[in-house]
């Protein structure tokens, strides 16, 4: 405890952050344009489809069988073209409204977090390879629309892009009902391990695609005597994370390391964990993936992977939402990922079937203890994932 | 050892195919600009909002005091608010569409 008073002294790079009235009002007005479309269009598109487009269609016996069929039927919609120019552009304007600031403030988070890579005051550690050869599949274009992702390196030593995909993410989440807090995917899996497993305590914790390590700090709040790693592609957003970890006072180990062959060994891990990251590589990557994370497992071990629901769990209509981002939101893979049967896919890694699972487990930080207990005894079921409820899909490794 | 940058642009167009929702692309054009211009409108509102709250408060208005403003929760609730009722009246859908959209042969076209 006598490192505390200097955890409290370390800057914090998220304060460098220093946008103009003007600036702050675009961004809060840009979470709402998304909130409306997300949120307000998306149900008054689905409504339209219900009680107008597949009754009429069904009179005539051509109601849509499969999303595909739904798709084709909407997409000349008016609605539905309002919805999706409406949900492009304000997906364009989350980034863009955070990079004037991000520009003025560069040369100083850098030099922050260059210092903090230094000397670590916290404990972490921050291991990039100069050598890495970032995949084809992340930067042939810009996922989520976010000019320059998470790789992309504009200077020396560069954290712009940790910086806008962070902040890009505020404006994104800022006034969406469930994802306001950030890291509460990783609150709501680690209450569910610790609610289903008492006694689980990991020693070492891996989180692929960390990008700055939102979804892996919450894990060291819920298990504080594990260690922590984060791997990600990108340089650029592995620096601010890990200035945001040294600032937190949380030591967390970052590297830049392709989750689908990485440098550790055998069993080093007891928990691994990702969220929102196998539908963004494909397919093979993905089946490379999990192979890794079956042979990083130590005997015992959990693997949990927050992710899409795949098109067997939820309707066609639903199927047809989701998939809007394959060709709209640059998430080319999105689609072929969700077709797969997530148990199949561990199974294929090396996992025994029985020991493999999907489900969606409540938003920890909304559904309330006396309702998560109702869960747990199966007598009521999550809301769905993104409304209340996060979808993931694991297995534990035995013996 | 500190060599920070002098000045880095980033950039802001995204690489990969941008979609075209209507039928004619100008159109799509349009829609960004209509968008950009609403959160202007919504910016600039804003802006006044700060500077009657400076205006009740006594406070001489410069750009300084505007600069640095900090609205309270409550500021902040009353401002959400505004926001999600002007985008709702600002992107009003003409009733009719929905009668058109239930149209067989338009929703099957390709």
């Amino acid at each position: 405890m006598a490192a505390r008073a200097e955890d409290i002294a370390t800057p914090n790079i998220d304060e460098l952050f220093r946008p103009t009235h003007d600036e702050r009002a675009r961004q809060s007005f840009v979470s709402m344009l998304r909130k409306h479309a997300i949120i307000d269009l998306r149900a008054a598109v689905r409504r339209h489809y219900e009680s107008e487009v597949a009754p009429a269609l069904r009179a005539r016996g051509a109601e849509p069988a499969t999303w595909r069929d739904i798709e084709r039927v909407m997409e000349p919609d008016p609605l539905h073209r309002l919805y999706s120019t409406l949900r492009y552009n304000a997906q364009e304007m989350c980034y863009l409204s955070v990079q004037p600031a991000i520009e003025r403030a560069l040369p100083e988070m850098i030099d922050l977090a260059r210092d903090l890579a230094t000397h670590n005051p916290a404990g972490g550690t921050l291991r990039l390879n100069p050598q890495f050869e970032i995949p084809r599949y992340l930067h042939a274009l810009d996922v989520h629309l976010a000019p320059g992702w998470v790789t992309a390196e504009h200077t020396e030593d560069d954290v712009a892009q940790g910086a806008v995909v962070g902040f890009g993410g505020k404006v994104f989440t800022g006034q969406h009902p469930y994802r306001k807090r950030p890291g509460v995917v990783a609150e709501s899996i680690a209450h569910w391990i610790q609610r289903t497993r008492p006694g689980f305590t990991p020693r070492r914790i891996l989180d692929l695609g960390t990008t700055a390590g939102k979804n892996l700090l919450p894990y060291k709040s819920a298990f504080p005597q594990s260690e922590a790693h984060g791997i990600d592609c990108g340089a650029p957003v592995l620096r601010y994370g890990h200035a945001l970890a040294e600032h937190e006072g949380i030591a967390v180990h970052f590297s830049q390391q392709n989750a689908e062959r990485t440098d550790f060994p055998d069993g080093h891990f007891d928990l691994i964990v990702s969220s929102f990251f196998l539908h963004e590589i494909p397919l093979k990557a993905t089946r490379n993936v999990l192979r890794e994370c079956h042979r990083l497992l130590s005997p015992g071990g959990l693997m949990v992977h927050m992710e899409l629901p795949d098109a067997s769990s939820v309707s066609e209509y639903d199927n047809f939402f989701w998939n809007w981002d394959t060709h709209n939101n640059n998430e080319p893979f999105y689609t072929n990922y969700r077709e797969q049967d997530p148990l199949r896919l561990c199974e294929e890694a090396g996992f025994l079937p029985a020991d493999a699972f999907k489900l969606t487990i409540p938003d920890a930080a909304s559904f309330g203890e006396e309702r998560y207990a109702r869960f747990l005894k199966g007598e009521l079921p999550a809301p769905p994932h993104g409304s209340g409820g996060w979808f993931i899909f694991g297995a534990e490794r035995r013996g | 050892m500190s060599k920070a940058p002098t000045e880095v642009t980033l950039p802001r167009t995204t690489r990969g195919k941008r979609p075209v929702f209507f039928d004619d692309p100008s159109i799509d054009q349009m829609m960004t600009f209509v968008i950009e211009l609403t959160t202007e409108v919504a910016v600039l509102r804003e802006r006044l909002d700060t500077v009657e709250r400076l205006l009740d408060a006594g406070v001489p208005v410069t750009r300084e005091a505007i600069e640095s403003f900090q609205p309270q929760a409550a500021v902040n609730t009353e401002r959400d608010a505004w926001r999600d009722a002007y985008l709702k009246r600002v992107f009003r859908m003409h009733p009719t569409a929905s009668a058109q959209t239930s149209d067989p042969e338009r929703g099957s076209s390709p």
